[in-house]
């Protein structure tokens, strides 16, 4: 299978390679302007050519809550949305808390067209926070990270021992840093749009706790700890304190925590329901200023489907989640780059170098030779959201009707073309 | 048809400000002059209430119905009440009663409730924003009977019907007819946090030119509310109730809250019980208020819940003619 994009702006880590024709062949870059026949042809012209992005945190919900998500609709969607590979999370049902959960996940996800599948396994049997799963047993069968997300580890003790078994085999330890009895019921950011709406709320100070307490069991034990979703300024000053204090830590945020605040929840919507929840303003200001200043390591999706009837509950009972693997590029580049406050080659890099290193992957490259995962943006176009469009199962967006430009038109994973937009 | 049709309606006053509004979700957009316009038709609608005939064919042919995801008898028969003292049909759905139960949302119980061809909801429901979310996947008229902690638009209308009246009794009218409470403090004391009569009466209070004090113990009473225009928070119940124009108890619910929450109920009692020492404190006309069901010797002591200055009972009262003038705006007043 040989493959060439032709006539795009090449850029990637390394610095702008100029326009060119890229020729793929057989899962990796073949090379440029080399001509001859090819199996697909992709025009390129007037795009962008880039690495195909890396997401550390989407749920599948595969196995067991296929109405919501599964690989087929999850990976279509992520490729889609410009990305090449992602890292499932383990709060399925079942749990990804068994090798033989993992093995089947990674030989599905195979035969399915869209983005590469690295699942991640959970910490604790069944995310309950009592008993440890099998590290090097889940690592074996291809797990990359482990992490008990959608459920904050509560018993520090089990949570350091995790990151003693991690560090010891080279995983990734993710964490999802609220306490859990600080935030209690809340449903939303707690402050006074919280009040006002009479919403129970989640305070900052629930993830702030939580993003310390997993930095330092992180020094304690050398493990590399990932804190996954920062949602406020103190949360994220807390990490940038124990980053230069040398905690081996690195921080994601999410595309919704940095466009949207709890203003969004005045009319008592569930859709803006997410967890950690959104917050102010100010938080917003202070996750933008860190994916400049270097207390962000990488943007991830936590792309979170659930289907419309959940999502039409009342505000206490509906599921937590945004489902945003379609947007999340457009969204960022209209707002933040087509906005003046983020240079592209940063957001790239926070989409590709960034995960990238906080796994101990190989940083993606145009080079001859690398992974043929490329993925080509459309930065001109303005198109409006329509969810009705999206791959994903789940339609509703907080961003419909939203015109955004950036809009992924063709992604490549290892050699094969899996997304294509004609417009 | 009953004898009601041989009475001559009273002519409500024009409701014409209320027209604006296809809904009472809370008090968001609601100018003052809308609020009293409301109490206005009220006061006509009390008028009704006294008659042998207690029933007039304003809503005669319209249907209200009561969707009550959470048990509220007296609320509910408030409602009732009100519809049918205008001759309109009335439909009750409850919780207790229905599919609810086996797992069904609200808005799958509401795509039932829609065949019925109902024209107003009246709504209640233990999460805040319901009846918000109703009015968005209807095109009926919702009336909030109270959504969580959020809001009890009705509750608050009725505090406000008979504080204006009885202050008017006590000669004290207002001075302005659209700011009726202006150099009025109402004073708000218990469980702020989780209260939606709270929220609410410091909403339509302030619109209508008063202060409100909230008070109780820190741990119930979140910092944010000081920041709305008008409100001022206290621990202090001396404090909150020196130079109050009403006194007006929350219920405390020490099951619902824990001991986690909440210090022990002696304490509460303690330092929180409205007690005749605390009327003395107030304004020499002050009255005692309480939205109900009362805890008595609990958040107020007995002989001021049952004493002369307490509107207690003519709160229940003012329910329904104050429920009626909301059902007649939204239904009829803008049509």
């Amino acid at each position: 299978m040989r493959l060439a994009l032709r006539g795009g702006r090449l850029l990637d880590g390394a610095g702008d390679r100029g326009t060119h024709d890229l020729y793929v062949k057989d899962g990796v870059i073949e090379g440029l302007d080399l001509g001859g026949p090819v199996d697909v042809d992709v025009d390129a012209e007037g795009k962008l050519v880039t690495p195909a992005f890396l997401d550390l945190h989407v749920h599948l919900r595969d196995p067991g809550q296929e109405v919501k998500e599964d690989l087929a609709s999850g990976l279509a969607a992520a490729a889609a949305g410009g990305y090449g590979t992602v890292v499932s999370m383990a709060n399925t049902d079942p749990v990804v808390d068994d090798p033989g959960i993992v093995a089947d996940l990674v030989a599905r996800a195979a035969r399915v067209e869209g983005a590469r599948l690295r699942p991640a396994a959970a910490i604790s049997r069944g995310l309950r926070g009592e008993e440890l799963t099998d590290f090097a047993a889940l690592k074996a069968a291809g797990a990359v990270m482990v992490t008990d997300d959608g459920v904050p580890v509560a018993d520090s003790r089990l949570f350091r021992s995790a990151c003693e078994y991690a560090a010891e085999l080279g995983l990734v330890v993710q964490t999802h840093s609220e306490d859990p009895t600080l935030r209690d019921g809340g449903v939303m950011h707690e402050g006074a749009v919280s009040q006002r709406l009479g919403l129970p709320g989640n305070p900052d100070a629930a993830e702030a706790v939580m993003v310390f307490r997993d930095g330092e069991v992180a020094r304690l034990t050398g493990a590399r700890v990932h804190i996954a979703h920062v949602s406020s300024r103190r949360g994220l000053e807390v990490a940038r304190w124990l980053k230069a204090s040398g905690a081996p830590i690195t921080v994601e945020v999410t595309p919704h925590h940095l466009t949207l605040t709890d203003e969004s929840l005045c009319g008592f919507d569930p859709v803006y329901k997410v967890a950690p929840p959104l917050r102010t303003t100010d938080d917003v200001a202070a996750l933008r200023a860190g994916l400049t200043d270097g207390s962000v390591d990488a943007i991830g999706t936590d792309h979170a489907p659930h289907t419309l009837a959940e999502k039409q509950q009342d505000m206490l009972t509906a599921p937590f989640g945004i489902a945003n693997l379609e947007v999340a590029f457009p969204l960022l580049y209209t707002r933040l780059v087509l906005g003046g406050a983020l240079p592209l080659e940063r957001l790239l890099w926070l989409l590709q170098d960034g995960p990238a290193r906080v796994m101990g992957w190989p940083a993606p490259r145009l080079e001859p030779g690398a992974p043929a995962d490329v993925t080509v943006l459309d930065l001109g176009s303005e198109r409006a959201v329509d969810g009705a469009r999206f791959r994903t199962k789940a339609k509703h967006t907080p961003w419909q009707g939203e015109a955004l430009r950036g809009w992924p038109v063709a992604t490549v994973v290892a050699g094969r073309l899996v997304h294509r937009d004609e417009g | 048809m009953t004898g009601a049709a041989a009475h001559v309606p009273p002519a409500p006053p024009p409701a014409a400000a209320a027209r604006r509004h296809r809904h009472l979700l809370d008090f968001e957009g609601w100018t003052a002059e809308e609020v009293v316009s409301l109490l206005e038709t009220a006061d006509v609608m009390a008028q009704v209430l006294t008659r042998p005939v207690k029933r007039v064919p304003a809503l005669q042919g319209y249907t209200v119905a009561t969707l009550f995801f959470e048990e509220s008898t007296r609320t509910r028969l408030s409602f009732e009440r009100a519809a049918r003292a205008q001759s309109a049909d009335v439909i009750s759905f409850a919780a207790g009663s229905s599919s609810l139960k086996k797992g069904e949302s609200v808005r799958d119980t509401l795509r039932t409730i829609e065949q019925l061809q109902a024209d107003l909801y009246v709504v209640r429901h233990p999460s805040a924003g319901v009846p918000h979310q109703i009015a968005r996947w209807t095109d009926r008229a919702v009336v909030n009977a109270g959504d969580g902690r959020h809001a009890h638009p009705t509750q608050a209308l009725l505090d406000a019907y008979t504080l204006r009246a009885a202050l008017t009794e006590a000669g004290l009218p207002p001075q302005d007819r659209a700011r009726p409470f202006a150099g009025r403090r109402l004073t708000i004391v218990g469980d702020i946090e989780h209260s939606r009569v709270a929220r609410s009466n410091a909403e339509l209070f302030t619109l209508l030119g008063g202060e409100v004090v909230l008070c109780g113990p820190a741990a119930l009473l979140p910092r944010e509310l000081g920041r709305l225009p008008g409100v001022h928070l206290t621990t202090d119940l001396d404090e909150a109730a020196s130079g109050a124009d009403a006194l007006m108890a929350l219920r405390i619910q020490r099951e619902r809250l824990g001991p986690r929450r909440l210090t022990s109920l002696a304490e509460y009692v303690a330092r929180y019980q409205l007690r005749e020492r605390h009327l003395a404190l107030a304004k020499p006309h002050a009255f005692v208020m309480h939205p109900g069901p009362l805890n008595r010797d609990v958040e107020v002591a007995t002989e001021l819940a049952d004493g002369p200055r307490s509107l207690v009972e003519r709160q229940v009262a003012s329910g329904v003619p104050v429920r009626m003038a909301v059902l007649y705006a939204l239904l009829v007043g803008r049509s």
